[in-house]
């Protein structure tokens, strides 16, 4: 009993240490990319990479005592809490890379169509409505804003040649 | 310049309103979003701009431009996702207020500090244009470094909750900032091999990430991004909201002027912009303030000290590019195009061959940002209540409307993946405490600090004591190490008077 009470009161500090490891593994990296390089370049990256592992020294030594005090555990609880959550937000991760993958070929328009699409019903929305008409209104803003009136060189896929072909229609029709 | 002289400007620019509104709205839609800057959409746009009369063109630019400038700020405090870098410090009080229930009025003192900090500045620029246009002059690499480091103290202020994990964040993102090749040899440091980061990490997309798509990964936990209490307000939103925003910045009205002036010093300097002017802005409104411990909490200090700036700064960069022909940011660099284009030759000759061109583009702005507060003050109210959109829908239109906008930039794909990983690092951040601010403005500042210390470096062939070698850079480093004791003697003040008074109550 006391032993499951002094777990549940142990603050869970290995989530703290998730930025500082992926500080640490970019500082090394930084520092292995600079070895050769003269003076100039690498002065100002030392100086901030070495503050930086030292910075990290520290907390590693705080969180170390913590630990052997028995006042905290290695647990990465604060990253997957609320587990109800979890499957959502990793579906919407997955579902990004997903959408930037697939953008160069279907293009700006349909993408997001689909990726809001899919997006609002991993999100639970099971409405068909609101699973249409709100990607579509997006979709839509985004393609009139950043492609017919901004012109930007976003990937065209099938709408957007659509409707250029029949853009190019419309006018050669016109007198 | 007589009265005469700048009556006809202003009635001309008036004249000009069916030009500065749709530019105005335009302006506010893509300041939003994050990713499309002023710059992009103005280089998207020169089609048009070099089409029309100078004057129109100008109009049309200076109102998109400021009323981007403005727009930065409605994400940042309404869904804590700035729209731009110079906006990332309102997130800081912004969105506290909205959740208490304040989005109102935290719009509402968003608007009046950037429309009356930019309009002040703007008419102070034209008063002062002679003067001001030497500071770009007398502030060198040696003045730039110190005057960086003021920004980067900014860290250490946000790190007051914890101050191990605020400085690893800061170190972190200044670290990060050195990514891309040097500014010497342009050989290139930790790229991973990406030639997309040669140019340095873009900000941009670090921006999307640790704000916009790490926030809509935290705010699904719950369905909505307010308590009860702030749906209650802002489902009952009255214009009295605006009222009581006009009457807060009517309070502060000497904190909107003086921050505005501190982003008009720092627009001077080419090079500098919005996003140092915001973080200097609120790290000195913090320290003069009398409760600097309410800051980060949500009070009408915090929004307006970083909006005031980054508006005063629309004036500061255009100094130096109509007196003396050098950009004061990309904005005015694109800006310059237009006006080459067009037949002006830049510099101080502009005064007098063209005077109607190099005063009329403050008067264009002190007109544009009278026409911004009638536009956008009254759709606060509407504005407000986008929190009552359940996260089932925002976070999904979040994550892939700004992933796009990642894109906008440079237009590459690559921006866009990088959001992403940005966005997961920005998530852990977020839920382990360690500030996405602090990674930011290391990320924003760290390239700068380091392109003016090592051009110092370079002139003094390595001798460190350049630092110290100038009469303005020594009173700033007076400044900044006042600066940094001020806040460590008020404390030392408090715990004396705290512990006298429990003297007193024991006796």
């Amino acid at each position: 009993m006391s032993s499951e009470q002094s777990s549940e009161n142990k603050a869970p500090l290995g989530a703290d240490l998730v930025i500082p490891a992926l500080a640490l593994a970019f500082a090394a990296y930084f520092f292995f990319s600079i070895a050769d390089l003269a003076w100039e370049a690498k002065a100002n990256g030392i100086l901030i990479g070495t503050v930086l592992v030292l910075l990290i020294a520290i907390h590693l030594v705080r969180t170390v005592v913590q630990v052997a005090k028995r006042r905290a555990d290695l647990g990465l609880a604060p990253l997957l809490e609320p587990r109800d959550a979890l499957p959502r937000r990793i579906g919407l991760v997955l579902l990004t890379v997903v959408f930037i993958a697939a953008m160069p070929w279907l293009g700006l328009t349909l993408s997001l169509f689909l990726g809001l699409g899919a997006g609002l019903y991993l999100m639970g929305l099971r409405k068909r409505s609101h699973l249409i008409w709100t990607p579509f209104a997006v979709a839509a803003s985004a393609y009139i804003l950043f492609i017919a009136v901004l012109s930007s060189d976003f990937p065209h896929g099938p709408v957007e040649n659509a409707v250029e072909t029949l853009a190019g229609l419309f006018r050669a029709g016109r007198p | 310049m007589t009265w005469d002289f700048l009556v006809g400007q202003f009635a001309t620019q008036f004249g000009l309103w069916w030009v500065i509104w749709p530019a105005i709205l335009l302006g506010i839609v893509v300041g939003i979003l994050p990713g499309f800057s002023p710059q992009n959409t103005l280089i998207m746009l020169l089609p048009l701009t070099l089409a029309v009369k100078v004057e129109v063109a100008l109009a049309f630019m200076i109102s998109l431009y400021c009323a981007n400038h403005l727009a930065g700020g409605i994400p940042a405090i309404l869904v804590k996702i700035p729209g731009s870098g110079g906006a990332a410090a309102t997130t800081l009080d912004g969105y506290p207020m909205t959740q208490k229930g304040q989005a109102q009025q935290a719009l509402v003192l968003c608007f009046t500090a950037s429309v009356f900090g930019g309009l002040i500045t703007t008419l102070a620029t034209l008063a002062l244009l002679p003067w001001l246009s030497q500071i770009g002059l007398v502030l060198r690499s040696v003045e730039m470094v110190v005057v960086m480091l003021f920004g980067l103290t900014l860290i250490a202020v946000i790190a007051a909750k914890d101050f191990l994990k605020g400085l690893i964040a800061g170190f972190f993102g200044l670290l990060i900032g050195v990514i891309g090749t040097d500014h010497i040899y342009n050989t290139p440091r930790a790229t991973f091999g990406f030639l997309e980061l040669y140019d340095g990490v873009p900000l941009v997309p670090a921006l999307i990430g640790l704000f916009a798509i790490s926030e809509a990964l935290v705010m699904l936990e719950e369905k909505m991004i307010v308590g009860k209490e702030g749906q209650a307000k802002a489902v009952s939103a009255q214009w009295a909201g605006i009222i009581d925003g006009l009457r807060l910045s009517v309070k502060y009205w000497w904190q909107i002027i003086w921050t505005s002036f501190v982003g008009l010093f720092i627009g001077i300097v080419p090079g500098a912009g919005a996003s140092i002017a915001a973080f200097v802005a609120y790290q000195q409104s913090r320290l003069w303030s009398k409760h600097p411990e309410l800051y980060g909490t949500g009070i009408p200090e915090g929004v307006i000290a970083p909006e005031a700036a980054n508006n005063g700064v629309t004036s500061g960069t255009l100094v130096p590019t109509l007196a003396l022909g050098v950009p004061g940011g990309s904005t005015a660099a694109v800006m310059m195009i237009v006006l080459q284009y067009h037949g002006m030759v830049l510099g101080p000759r502009l005064f007098s061959t063209n005077p109607e061109v190099a005063y009329g583009v403050f008067v264009a702005m002190a007109v544009a940002y009278i026409f911004m507060i009638f536009t956008i003050l009254p759709l606060a109210r509407y504005m407000s209540r986008i929190v009552l959109i359940e996260t089932t829908y925002l976070a999904p239109i979040i994550v892939l409307v700004t992933t796009v906008a990642a894109f906008g930039e440079r237009q590459y794909a690559f921006d866009m993946a990088l959001a992403l990983v940005f966005g997961v690092i920005g998530y852990i951040a977020h839920k382990t405490h360690y500030h996405v601010t602090a990674i930011l403005i290391g990320i924003i500042l760290g390239p700068l600090f380091e392109q003016y210390l090592v051009r110092a470096l370079r002139i003094s062939q390595g001798d460190i004591t350049i630092l110290f070698s100038s009469t303005l850079g020594n009173v700033l480093w007076a400044l900044l190490v006042l600066s940094l004791l001020l806040p460590l003697w008020r404390g030392w003040r408090q715990k004396k008077a705290l512990a006298a008074e429990q003297f007193g109550e024991e006796r």
